[in-house]
């Protein structure tokens, strides 16, 4: 027994006196938030390296004779001839429940006043996507909650649904109704205690945005009371490029926690534009060589590998992404647009002369589309709204006509009649996510033309009503279509005569 | 600008490679690359000059191993310090003592941009790093 504890002695003896070995490097110059070092003969890529002082720097250019890194943190302290090291170790951030209710930095530090974060895991925060070995077909909704999307371009979990359109056309109100809608059905599952239900818990990513903004957001999730089934990752437009370009990557390794963990996660990119644009920025200050727009040649993969990991795992959870871009004159055929639609699933496409006409959600109907399709809708909302995308793009067509021609026959009257009232239906308040049973509820009485009879101007104020009707009076109806998810003869029969009670009683 | 810079670099390396001889450098080569430069004075000299001074820094700091040291250092545990060196690295390693009393005690050891440290004071700031 005495030999194994001298064993255990000198191999305490030996690890105490063990030399440590570390790889230096000298800065040769630092500007712009990137050090040009000599040495660190060992570094890897992607690698984070010990400037003096605390920041911390990731090596992204391995030259020949030196090595370009990003700084993350205070770059005034640092000067030529200062000595950085190597760590042996890739960037990660802290992941987990512990993050939920909190806004931190791209590196995953607090940033909201609330005190530290007690995560106990951390992840890196680059990661190779899963293969398509682990991966599942996206078969389960992901509710919006906003009823234009819900219906006719649905989300399921584990796919990427890129949100495109100009400035101020509400790109960023979708997702954080999203979010919202998401902490209202988490409450409502996890109150009713089923063992089958799965929240979804969110993560919003804000890339170079004003901090007002991402203020405005905090404060609208928190008022929803979405705010502790979220994380906010902020590198706002005062961070330096290097946060900005890592925000999301720290934001999909924490979702990634989620999606590993069997849980399931939604990330909002906000946005990919401001994102293509930091990274523009680093990598002319790194010399690389520019291509078209001046964006580097990998910024396709900047954006691949990304959204590549947002995912459906078989036998584990999922991450949905909803990456938003901004485009410049409605033109979806520039660089980084084109390039993101290529990537992801679908496309929720937000139209400025929509917007203007007080069509809101500005939502293009013809050209947003979910390549999921109705593999991610319950069977209720395919059976009220199964038509609907197709009744719209008629409508569309033939208003476009109509505008030539005064004489209509009474078939393409009734046309054109019903779909603008289904264009009013579908006008929804920002941050106000309707529940999928009431969406139901409204879709099914425009498909009995319960609406024809109102005026087209007052048909926002009678969906208005008959939502409150249904759920002030009808909440056993309500909790019913969302515990069956579909529509049988029963279930059809008491919301027929429930639309008949509503409209004895707003007719009065 | 930048492929200026590049030209500055592919010379200044174009130096180093001549300053060579039978895999080592070579102190009259180094002399006779400064008469060339002396001579013919390519453009941007002084930054030509600057980067070939690099170059030739790091490949004397690779084969060198500067042992800094706190208390005595004998000439024995020199020797041993530079034939393990020697062989870690596989080419020849001159070991260089330097009295470095901030160590408090114990080695720090150079070779190029690896450093080998067993001392008081870096044991002392790791502490003071994790409290």
């Amino acid at each position: 027994m005495s030999t194994v504890l001298e064993q255990i002695e000198q191999q305490i003896a030996k690890l105490s006196t063990k030399a440590v070995k570390k790889n230096t490097g000298t800065i040769r110059s630092v500007a712009d938030g990137v050090a040009k070092i000599d040495g660190l003969s060992d570094v890897m890529y992607n690698e984070m390296v010990q400037f003096p002082g605390g920041a911390t720097g990731i090596a992204l250019n391995l030259e020949e004779d030196e090595v370009g890194c990003v700084v993350l943190g205070d770059v005034s302290q640092l000067k030529e001839g200062d000595e950085v090291q190597t760590t042996g170790r890739l960037l990660s951030v802290p992941v987990g429940k512990a993050l939920l209710g909190r806004a931190v930095d791209a590196l995953g530090h607090p940033i909201d006043g609330k005190g530290p974060i007690a995560a106990t895991e951390f992840y890196p925060v680059e990661k190779i996507a899963p293969g398509i070995i682990v991966r599942k077909s996206v078969s389960q909704p992901l509710f919006t909650g906003i009823m234009a999307i819900d219906s006719m371009i649905p989300i399921g979990r584990g796919q990427r649904e890129l949100i495109i359109g100009d400035r101020g056309t509400g790109k960023t109100t979708i997702a954080i109704d999203t979010i919202i809608n998401q902490g209202k059905i988490n409450k409502v599952g996890l109150a009713s205690g089923d063992k089958n239900f799965r929240p979804v818990y969110s993560i919003y990513v804000a890339v170079g945005q004003k901090n007002s903004n991402v203020v405005r957001t905090i404060a609208a999730l928190e008022a929803a009371g979405a705010l502790e089934y979220t994380i906010i990752v902020a590198a706002t437009a005062a961070d330096n490029p290097a946060n900005q370009y890592l925000a999301p990557y720290s934001g999909a390794a924490m979702g990634e926690w989620f999606m590993e963990n069997g849980m399931d996660a939604l990330i909002v990119y906000d946005d990919l534009s401001k994102h293509a644009v930091a990274y523009r920025q680093i990598s002319l200050i790194l010399k690389r060589p520019s291509g078209r727009e001046a964006y580097p040649g990998d910024v396709f993969y900047l954006h691949s590998r990304l959204l590549e990991r947002s995912a459906r795992l078989e036998g584990k959870g999922s991450l949905t992404a909803l990456p938003i871009i901004e485009t410049l004159a409605g033109d979806v055929s520039a660089y980084i647009p084109t390039n993101v639609i290529s990537i992801t699933d679908g496309q929720i496409f937000l139209e400025t002369d929509l917007f203007n006409q007080g069509i809101r959600p500005a939502v293009s109907v013809g050209l947003s589309v979910s390549r999921v399709g109705s593999a991610a809708q319950i069977k209720a909302t395919k059976q009220v709204g199964g038509k609907l995308k197709g009744e719209l793009a008629q409508f569309r067509e033939l208003a476009a006509f109509a505008q030539f021609g005064s004489d209509l026959d009474a078939k393409t009257k009734a046309q054109l009649e019903r779909g603008s009232r289904i264009v009013e239906l579908f006008k929804q308040p920002a941050f106000n996510p309707l529940p999928i049973e009431l969406q139901v509820a409204v879709l099914f009485a425009m498909q009995k033309s319960f609406f024809d009879p109102v005026d087209v101007k007052k048909v926002v104020e009678a969906a208005a009503s008959l939502k409150q009707f249904f759920t002030t009076r009808k909440d056993a109806l309500l909790t019913e279509i969302r515990t069956k998810a579909a529509l049988d003869k029963e279930l059809e029969a008491k919301l027929q005569a429930a639309c008949d009670e509503w409209k004895a009683s707003y007719s009065s | 600008m930048a492929s200026a810079a590049k030209q500055v670099q592919q010379l200044a390396r174009q130096f180093f490679q001549l300053s060579f001889e039978q895999g080592a450098l070579s102190p009259e080569r180094v002399a006779g690359v400064l008469a060339y430069v002396e001579k013919h004075r390519p453009a941007r000299v002084v930054a030509v000059l600057k980067a070939y001074q690099r170059l030739v820094a790091a490949e004397i700091a690779r084969n060198r191993a500067i042992v800094e040291h706190a208390g005595a250092l004998g000439e024995p545990i020199l020797a041993s310090i530079t034939a393990a060196m020697t062989k870690k690295y596989g080419r020849p390693i001159a070991g260089v003592a330097q009295r470095n009393d901030a160590l408090l005690a114990g080695l720090r050891v150079r070779v190029g941009d690896d450093i080998y440290e067993s001392s008081v004071a870096s044991q002392l700031a790791a502490l003071a790093a994790a409290v």
